[in-house]
């Protein structure tokens, strides 16, 4: 076993410099201060910390509140705003129609077109008992129709695809 | 029981310790300048938080902190130190009071421990903690801190042996 004891003593002769007065000072100053600090209250500083971070997140969450009710705020203005400049000259011929509508509800027809896009010959046939042959003709159409209130100006149009099938005398030569 | 709320306490605690704390704080940071802020701080920390004397591994291990902290709060400084810290036996030299030239061997030789071994024997030798303190400071367990005390006493024996 080994035996330390002299290699001890010889080290416990060994004195560590002493600190500068500085130190003590400084240290006092510190002291001194800590207590001004920690006359109120004392507490770990961990906590001061998260206390201190739990303040910044509220502040910062009200802020942020603040700002979106601000925003909030803005946006329900123009959308009155905008809601009031659209009202008056949409909301008035309304007005004036639903009033109007009671006396003077006639459409008049303003115009028909009728696009042929496809014709198709079918051929030859005889209807019935008549012995005059037929040609059967197959058109596919797209038709449009269109209404006017001469005294509103309103229109109403109407369009859909149609398809007909038109016989045609054949008269021999 | 001792406590350090007391301003004379303090005063006279401090006293006591501070060659001690300033010699553990020199295993980091090279100057002496650097290792007083060290101490201050660790110490007036220790005070705030309302700690009493008796629970020293919490100062130790606080000073050890606050020292590598302080390595790492500069990059420069980091860099430098670092530097010391892997080359520890040639630029970290405590800072002892010589008599005679036998102690200057004897310091020079602890110089050349590793830094494991002589923050172990700086905390039994100087500041005369319990192998269970040391433990504490340093989160190592009582058997680890005895057996660097023990290499570093034997190394220290080596070193001093007449050839």
């Amino acid at each position: 076993m080994n035996d330390f004891s002299q290699i001890e003593k010889e080290l416990r002769k060994l004195r560590p410099a002493r600190p500068s007065p500085i130190l003590f000072e400084r240290v006092e100053e510190a002291m001194t201060d800590g207590r001004a600090d920690a006359s109120h209250v004392r507490q770990p500083e961990r906590l001061r910390y998260n206390w201190l971070s739990l303040g910044f997140g509220l502040a910062a969450a009200a802020v942020l509140v603040l700002f979106a009710a601000v925003k909030m705020e803005r946006q329900q203005q123009t959308g009155k705003e905008i809601a009031q400049t659209s009202r008056e000259p949409e909301a008035a011929p309304l007005l004036n129609r639903a009033q109007k509508s009671t006396s003077t509800d006639k459409f008049v027809p303003a115009g028909a077109t009728r696009l042929v896009y496809n014709t198709r010959d079918e051929g030859l046939q005889f209807a019935g008992n008549s012995g005059q042959p037929l040609r059967r003709m197959r058109y596919q159409t797209h038709e449009t129709w269109q209404w006017r209130n001469p005294t509103t100006g309103a229109s109403l149009r109407v369009s859909y695809p149609a398809e007909e099938v038109v016989l045609i005398p054949v008269s021999g030569q | 029981m001792q406590n350090l709320l007391s301003h004379e306490d303090w005063k006279s605690c401090f006293s006591e310790v501070a060659p001690g704390l300033l010699l553990f704080a020199r295993q980091w940071v090279q100057s002496a300048a650097d290792a007083e802020d060290v101490v201050q701080e660790a110490f007036v920390k220790f005070w705030r938080r309302n700690h009493k004397i008796e629970n020293r591994a919490l100062l130790y291990a606080a000073v050890r902190s606050i020292a590598l902290d302080f390595i790492r709060r500069d990059s420069r400084r980091a860099r430098r130190e670092a530097t010391a810290v892997g080359d520890t036996d040639e630029f970290i030299e405590p800072q002892f009071e010589f008599e005679d030239d036998t102690q200057r061997a004897l310091a020079e030789a602890i110089d050349f421990l590793p830094c494991e071994q002589r923050e172990v024997l700086v905390m039994k030798i100087w500041n005369e903690l319990t192998f269970a303190e040391i433990a504490d400071a340093l989160g190592i367990s009582q058997n680890t801190a005895a057996s660097r005390y023990r290499y570093a006493l034997a190394a220290l024996r080596n070193m001093l042996q007449p050839q």
